[in-house]
């Protein structure tokens, strides 16, 4: 080479260049959009294993120029966010985290734990940190933000929709400031900005959380029906229960705020018709072939024909499946809580327990007394719930207002009374249930 | 904020350097006698006291016109060197950086610390590289290319070419650091929306007071519980008990006072950043509506202001403590107290009456809610003094930055003389990793906070899988021998940690990114001090070796 002029050895290195370009350029042609098949060698690949980004969700452009631009340093450079990440979290620097995590996710847009961890992070750990309810309310939605921002970059990720919808619906519906937070998310604190309505970000419709958080799961059961995807968060029956325990959570959450009309009505027998004909009917996959949760003789028998299994395997599963999700506790709980009596029951227990706290004791005595016995009436057509832990909670806290009366005007208790069975086989449950009872009544 | 500014002793600070630099000068000065007395036999010992006069004439007869003109051809020389693509660097990052941090939150008073951490740290991360490739290289090179013989031939001192390197190089510095501030600067006003820059985009004045506590039973104690923070900033004081929170202020009067604008009066602004841990949630299960109705739900803290002198202490109203927002107190001129004893009314004057002779005032702090807990910190509460614009802050803290630049310029240029380019560079980012990065760990193993961490003591350890946490008793590696040994290295450690300087003094980001005005004593005055001292010896180190250097060896 060193024999060479300058010039020749300048016209040999372009040469090289041009001659080295062709097959990257043959190779990498960009795609000619959707069509199959198309484009280089490269894209092709790209299109037959969902590689492109494009594949993936909606592309961010900032981070696919960072990443670009970072070349081999990504793992580095996400190691050292996620140390500046937990430091901050220690120091209670929540700008600061927050605006790392949004760096973190810029750097691994689709690594599914990432978001998972930093979105539970945000809506739990870090909105528990804040004294304010309102400053509370204001990381739930942040989590609940950023899982949204996490779902719209990987649209083929079930587990971020569930998340979604998990803390749309239980962070929000079952925490302790449960009652703040669901009236937030009907009329956000920040007036302001939302003008007294619910931040459209997450609640453009105004609805109830858990409703929100119902259409979030079954996004994530559309998603995961999809060929070739998976979630990751537990047996798949129990997933795709999802929705229909959003529906058990409304129905409930409208009874703990004292509406026991027509909304509560119809919100049970939704409950009751999604749980026994929507997630009842579907099939599961099981050892002994696919089952029906609800299912009627003949099912049995053609699911039995079809996948070639004698017809008690595949009731045994069907009966295990049923267990494990503990089927038939909330069929028979929707009808229950179907029924005018339930409804009525309910009411009175609801009013009586009103009435002890504002410490008017006879009628709240006369009101839970009714209660009970209709409680008791109801019961003895579902026998089944009567071991049932929320049955047996529910009856025993009753009981504790009802005789917290007789203590308070000195009355004795008589030997006979409704809901007295239940009194008189959970003692050993009283323990617990009791502190519950005392914040109750302390509030 | 969640760190401690301390005011710079400045006799104890000019006494260690002075201790420190003796030492070492006063070390090397007997070393090189005796090496000149071994090795150069008769004629040794006349020749170093010929180099030390030399030494002399050429640091105290150096000529600017000379020393101006090597630093002109530096300037000169750096941008040949394409030093000022940088620039398109910056640039780059400059166009897409709000893609990133808009709407990274939408807390207002959290975005601005968000944007103005990102442009210190940038540009802090620009101008490293600049001036420690530029310095690093600027000698190896005209050593390697044979210019600097050229040079030296002429009537130009050594001492000249290290001081015009030093300020040729510093200027590219100071030009690189002016552009991308006040680029930097433009970019965070127009980033910032409007409405909020109003209220943001301030340097606040803080007067800070000092600290200490009582406990539960109302006894004096060095600091408060620990609520299971991992990070221990802060000490928690039980509510409805004795224990309390003193901050005692100084150097307060008529010109502390500003106008409350709600009430149009000269009053005292406080300010306090408490935190707060409860043992139970609070009356959360009742709806309330109203925004004063969700105040009373969060804790509340009482201050009491105390003059021991005429025996007065007056308690202002309770208050709701809103973790991490703004929380403000305006302490009226005239304030009314009832007696606890008496029972009576009183009217009394905050200056005339509650802040002491000498200028000092008593804020006593309590938490009022049972069972529950408030947390503070020496900077948690403090007298907020009329704002500075925000310039004064972020100017300030580019100030920082341009002080670091020179001391990486300074050392760079040292490196050079005695080492090649490669070399000093790798041993100028080893010294900057050391003194930003292991700061703090090199200052925990030094002042012994780290357990078990001798050379050898940590070194069987590990070769015998050890556990540095629990110790064995009578094992070699605890040994007393080991330990003496050990502390000879620490020792010797200590002595040599000083040649690494403590670049986070340089930097305010802290300050400028949660609208604080960076102070004079604790913070500017530490980094003045931190360059100044290393400029001398960092000097003569350099004269010398240039000096002594054999320029052919390449």
């Amino acid at each position: 080479m060193n024999n060479l002029d300058s010039r020749t050895r300048k016209l040999l290195y372009f040469g090289g260049i041009i001659l080295l370009s062709i097959p990257i350029i043959y190779l990498g042609r960009p795609s000619a959009g959707m069509e199959q098949g198309s484009g280089g060698k490269l894209a092709q690949l790209r299109s037959e294993y969902d590689l492109g980004e494009s594949t993936l969700g909606q592309v961010d452009p900032s981070s696919a120029t960072m990443n670009l631009v970072l070349l081999g340093m990504r793992g580095v450079a996400s190691s050292v966010l996620w140390n500046q990440a937990n430091e901050e979290q220690e120091n209670k620097n929540w700008a600061s985290l927050r605006a790392t995590t949004q760096s973190i996710i810029k750097l691994q847009p689709h690594f599914r734990k990432v978001w998972e961890f930093q979105g539970w992070n945000l809506a739990y750990n870090v909105s528990k940190e804040w004294d304010d309810v309102r400053d509370r309310y204001y990381w739930v939605k942040e989590g609940a933000k950023f899982l949204k921002d996490g779902v719209r970059q990987n649209e083929n990720i079930p587990d971020l929709y569930w998340y979604t919808g998990f803390i749309l619906g239980n962070k929000i519906g079952n925490s302790d400031e449960w009652k703040y937070f669901r009236k937030y998310f009907i009329s956000d604190p920040d007036v302001k900005k939302w003008n007294g309505g619910p931040d459209s970000d997450l609640n453009p419709n105004r609805l109830d959380n858990y409703l929100v958080g119902q259409i979030w799961f079954y996004d994530a059961n559309k998603v995961e029906a999809l060929p070739g995807i998976e979630q990751h968060r537990m047996q798949q029956m129990l997933f795709r229960a999802y929705p229909s325990h959003a529906q058990f959570g409304y129905a409930q959450a409208l009874y703990k705020e004292g509406q026991f009309n027509e909304q509560s009505r119809e919100a049970w027998e939704l409950a009751y018709e999604l749980w026994t004909r929507e997630f009842g009917r579907e099939e599961h996959e099981s050892p002994g072939g696919f089952i029906i949760l609800e299912s009627t003789p003949e099912d049995i028998k053609r699911l039995s024909e079809r996948d070639g299994v004698s017809e008690e395997t595949k009731r045994r599963w069907t009966n295990s499946y049923q267990d494990r999700c503990q089927y038939r506790f909330w069929r028979s709980l929707a009808a229950l809580e179907s029924e005018d009596l339930a409804r009525e029951a309910r009411r009175n227990i609801y009013d009586g327990k009103q009435f002890y706290r504002d410490q008017k004791f006879r009628e709240s005595q006369r009101l839970l007394e009714l209660g009970m016995e209709q409680f008791e009436r109801l019961l003895l057509d579902y026998d089944s719930l009567k071991g049932e832990d929320q049955i047996i909670e529910d009856a025993l806290m009753t009981i504790l207002y009802w005789k917290s009366i007789h203590d308070v005007r000195d009355e004795e208790i008589p030997a006979e009374y409704p809901l007295k069975q239940f009194f008189d086989q959970h003692q050993s449950r009283m323990e617990s249930v009791e502190p519950f009872f005392r914040r109750e009544i302390e509030n | 904020m969640d760190f401690d500014p301390e005011d710079i002793n400045i006799p104890e600070s000019l006494t260690y350097w002075g201790l420190t630099f003796g030492i070492a000068l006063a070390a090397s000065l007997v070393v090189a006698f005796l090496l000149a007395a071994a090795l150069g036999g008769k004629k040794g010992i006349p020749r170093y006291f010929d180099h030390l006069g030399e030494g002399l004439r050429d640091t105290f007869g150096m000529s600017l016109r000379r020393v101006m003109a090597i630093s002109s051809l530096t300037v000169k020389e750096s941008i040949r060197k394409k030093t000022l693509l940088v620039f398109v660097v910056f640039a780059i990052l400059f166009m897409f950086a709000g893609w990133f941090l808009s709407g990274a939150n939408a807390n207002k008073d959290l975005q601005l610390s968000v944007h103005v951490s990102f442009v210190l740290t940038s540009i802090a991360w620009m101008v490293f590289p600049v001036a420690l490739l530029l310095s690093c290289w600027g000698i190896p090179e005209d050593i390697r290319l044979r210019s600097l013989h050229t040079v030296v031939t002429k009537p130009v001192k050594r001492s000249e070419i290290v001081v015009g390197r030093v300020i040729g190089f510093s200027l590219v510095g100071t030009f690189v650091v002016a552009v991308m501030s006040i680029v930097g600067y433009i970019w965070i006003l127009r980033q910032i929306p409007p409405e909020i820059a109003k209220a943001e985009l301030i340097s606040r004045v803080p007067i800070y007071g000092h600290l200490s506590y009582l406990d539960r039973q109302g006894q004096p104690t060095n600091k408060g519980l620990n609520t299971g923070d991992i990070n221990e900033f802060r000490g928690y004081i039980e509510g409805a008990t004795k224990a309390r929170a003193i901050w005692k202020f100084e150097n307060l009067g008529e010109s502390s006072l500003r106008l409350n604008p709600a009430t149009q009066e000269k009053e005292l602004l406080m300010e306090n950043s408490m935190q707060s841990f409860r043992t139970h949630k609070g009356g959360i299960d009742d709806l309330v509506e109203s925004s004063e109705e969700m105040e009373a739900l969060l804790l509340h803290g009482q201050i009491v202001l105390e003059n021991p002198e005429k025996n007065l202490r007056v308690s202002l109203p309770q208050f709701a403590i809103r973790e991490f927002h703004q929380n403000l107190n305006w302490i009226p001129r005239k304030i009314s107290s009832t007696d606890e004893e008496t029972q009576e009314t009183k009217t009394y004057d905050l200056i005339e009456d509650l802040i002491q002779d000498d200028g000092s005032l008593i804020v006593e702090f309590r938490c009022v809610d049972a069972g529950q807990y408030i947390g503070m910190a020496r900077p948690d509460l403090f007298v907020r003094l009329p704002e500075k614009p925000f310039a004064s802050s972020y100017f300030k803290s580019i100030f920082g930055l341009w002080m670091m630049t020179i001391l990486v310029i300074v050392m760079g240029v040292t490196a050079s003389t005695f080492v090649k380019g490669p070399v000093a560079t790798l041993l100028l980012l080893s010294v900057f990793l050391m003194g930003t990065l292991f700061q703090h760990f090199m200052e925990d193993m030094l002042a012994g906070n780290l357990k078990r961490s001798g050379l050898f003591e940590s070194g069987i350890r590990i070769l015998t899988h050890g556990n540095p946490e629990v110790g064995k008793e009578g094992s070699i590696e605890e040994s007393a021998a080991i330990k003496r040994i050990d502390q000879g290295f620490t020792g010797f450690l200590k002595l040599a940690s000083n040649a690494v300087p403590n670049f986070n003094t340089f930097s305010f980001k802290a300050y400028t990114a949660n609208g604080f005005d960076v102070p004079l004593r604790s913070a500017i005055l530490p980094a003045v001090f931190s360059l100044l001292g290393f400029l001398l010896p960092c000097f003569l180190l350099g004269y010398f070796s240039l000096k002594l250097r054999e320029l052919e060896a390449k």
